[in-house]
């Protein structure tokens, strides 16, 4: 293509550094709101006022901004259960069957206290959260497993996999929750009995402590990749399972243990969302819906091209702009699933821009001769 | 009885239909993992074409459109871009899964239209799908485009070389198959269960596509995969037909994809593929760029 004087001209990339991903990632997410705003505009509502409602109530409103720190830290964790299989170049989109699990093993231990009983005695908390967060984490841990020994077994797609665990996961819910179930709340209609008051989770500044578990989950995965063995012989595997293999790097526990970190980490989603977020403190009928913003998780680990330290900053964008999406839909009278509509805009925006990540358009002045051309073919 | 074999027969369909649309994109070496997708799509915009000009036809064939569009979309991402197959299926599920919640919560509810009529107790559906495997079936096996399809799917620099268009033919399977699968969406949201609900499907697109790795690439046998699946999920759906009292109905619900699990497992075992030489085509799931 000429401009001027100039011809643009696609040019494969041989390195793609740092910065060059993150613009590339912000143009995607500039692109995707951009498209986005057809939908505001089809729904009659002027997109730069609905994009300053979504950012003002998401960041800086007194109802939104705990939302979202609660989104963000649901996010980050889901996101990195995402990372983890990424890397070594697994698909977990299981994190809605695994935080599922975690919730399930949550109130399992409630139930196990007798917490399901309204006005039980009072119930200790140095015991019981310590407890909620293991069963939690191994809950997770145990659903993802399967699709992990699977695929490091019997090379079993895990994408498949773990979708079936998904919906497994979402019935067994319904299970317990609904009735007849024995996580069903007293003459409730359909959703778990309450966490009782004196287990619930300390808060700091208003934020669940689990806050400090995303984030040195993070910290501590991305130093996991960076310095240690068995970073490398996830991130090997995920170059080339077969090479791998010929380096001694074991194409079995690898997978394994990726799901089986991945899944402790939503599980420990599904401990912070249904056990730890101020006025939620159950397992609503609703469930599906936090099931579903898991996947949120998929497109903020491929954003963050799987570094979790990146995870950080796009998952609390992410975490206000679904938290906005909702809210906007409510004020500007539009139809429900905004948020949802948001997500999947943004993660087909993400899927086309994944070609800039090989590719670079260069521009060459016209009639230079480049001697470099053909050479890297 | 009847009723309920017949119900099967037809779940079986939209499992075929779709099936047969992965199957033929999967042969030309390109994997779509966004079926649920698509098939949202083709029951949604269906659906909504349907009822606001009371016609079926021209539902169906909104279906099978974007179905179609969606289909070139994954080629447009995975052959001309090269974007990982795998990320472009994802975008494409979680794209039909987010606007399609947006675009027909409007339209919430029942579909209140008289059924479409039946011939011998079962629909139109029924009979075209099995057309439609015995048709892919020859194509595939015994045509001059099966062998090109499947030489592309097999290997494309040898198919290149021998002079066939290596992406007009993936296009011409993404496209195809897409519309199988927007129809398999329309089938469900016209007839199989026709009202609108958010995230109606429920795993139908990722059952599909486990049933093709399960019917090693054979029309034939994914026809078998899918009237046995079509049964299972009815059976999930009515166990007091076969077991009453015994598990509840949630219970019940998860176990075709238990038994998905199961049939993935057995087909991946070393003992299977040597019995059975399962015929995954060579070049599933990589880009072809010509040298």
């Amino acid at each position: 293509m000429r401009v001027g004087n100039y011809e643009l001209k696609l040019e494969k990339r041989l390195t793609l550094t740092n910065w060059e991903a993150a613009i590339i990632s912000i143009l995607a997410i500039i692109f995707a709101l951009a498209l986005f705003s057809f939908i505001f505009t089809l729904a009659k509502i002027n997109p730069l006022l609905a994009y300053q409602e979504i950012f003002s109530y998401a960041f800086a409103n007194p109802y939104g901004l705990p939302l979202t720190i609660n989104r963000f830290i649901f996010l980050l964790l889901c996101t990195s259960a995402f990372i983890i299989p990424f890397r070594a170049g697994l698909w977990n989109i299981g994190m809605t069957g695994q935080l599922y699990a975690g919730a399930l093993g949550t109130f399992a231990v409630l139930f196990a206290f007798g917490g399901n009983v309204p006005g039980s005695a009072d119930l200790s908390p140095e015991i019981l959260i310590p407890l909620m967060l293991v069963v939690a984490a191994l809950g997770g841990a145990v659903l993802a497993a399967i699709a992990g020994f699977l695929k490091g077994k019997f090379n079993v797609n895990e994408i498949v996999v773990t979708m079936m665990l998904n919906f497994i996961a979402f019935w067994l819910v319904a299970q317990m929750i609904k009735e007849g179930g024995p996580f069903k709340a007293p003459g409730g209609e359909g959703q778990s009995f309450v966490v009782s008051p004196s287990v619930y989770a300390p808060l700091i500044m208003n934020v669940p402590f689990t806050i400090f578990l995303a984030l040195g989950a993070a910290v501590l995965l991305s130093f996991l990749f960076a310095r240690t063995k068995i970073g490398y012989q996830i991130k090997a595997h995920g170059h080339n399972p077969a090479a791998a293999r010929y380096a001694g790097i074991s194409t079995f526990k690898i997978p394994l243990l990726v799901f089986i970190m991945g899944g402790a980490l939503a599980g420990l989603a599904g401990y912070h969302y249904f056990a730890a977020v101020p006025g939620v403190y159950k397992i609503s009928s609703n469930y599906g819906y936090f099931g579903d913003l898991a996947f949120y998780g998929i497109i903020c680990g491929l954003i963050s091209l799987g570094d979790p330290l990146v995870a950080i900053p796009v998952t609390l964008l992410f975490g206000g702009l679904s938290v906005g999406g909702r809210f906007v839909q409510g004020k500007l009278h539009m139809g429900f699933g905004v948020d949802y509509a948001l997500l999947g805009v943004l993660m087909i925006a993400l899927v086309a821009f994944q070609f800039f990540y090989r590719y670079k358009i260069v521009r060459v002045s016209a009639g230079e001769e480049r001697l470099d051309v053909g050479v890297h073919s | 009885m009847w009723e309920f074999i017949a119900r099967s027969l037809e779940a079986s369909m939209i499992f075929t239909f779709a099936g047969l649309g992965e199957l033929i994109d999967q042969r030309s070496g390109v994997l779509n993992v966004g079926i649920e997708g698509l098939m949202l799509f083709g029951a949604t915009l269906g659906f909504i074409a349907a009822l606001s000009t009371e016609n079926y036809w021209l539902g169906l064939l909104v279906g099978i459109a974007i179905g179609g569009l969606l289909g070139l979309l994954h080629g447009f991402f995975s052959i001309t871009l090269g974007v990982d197959q795998v990320v472009s299926g994802m975008g494409i599920w979680i794209l039909g899964f987010g606007l399609t919640t947006y675009i027909g919560n409007p339209y919430t509810g029942p579909l209140g239209m008289e059924r479409i009529p039946t011939y011998l107790g079962l629909s139109p559906f029924f009979y075209v799908g099995i057309a439609l495997v015995v048709i892919a079936w020859f194509v595939l096996s015994k045509t001059s485009l099966g062998l090109r399809i499947r030489s592309v799917g097999e290997n494309p620099s040898v198919a290149e070389v021998s002079g066939l268009n290596v992406n007009k033919t993936r296009y011409l399977c993404v496209t195809i198959g897409g519309m199988l699968m927007g129809l398999a969406g329309a089938i469900y949201s016209l007839y199989y269960n026709p009202v609108w609900n958010y995230n109606f499907l429920m795993g139908w697109g990722f059952i599909a596509l486990a049933l093709v790795f399960f019917s090693m690439w054979n029309p034939l046998i994914l026809l078998g995969g899918s009237l046995l699946f079509g049964t299972l999920w009815q059976l999930s759906l009515n166990p007091q037909l076969v077991l009453p009292g015994v598990l509840s109905r949630y219970i019940w619900r998860t176990v075709p994809f238990v038994i998905t699990i199961g049939a993935l497992l057995i087909m991946s075992t070393r003992w299977f593929r040597i019995r059975w030489g399962a015929a995954r085509p060579e070049a599933l799931g990589t880009p072809y760029v010509k040298e």
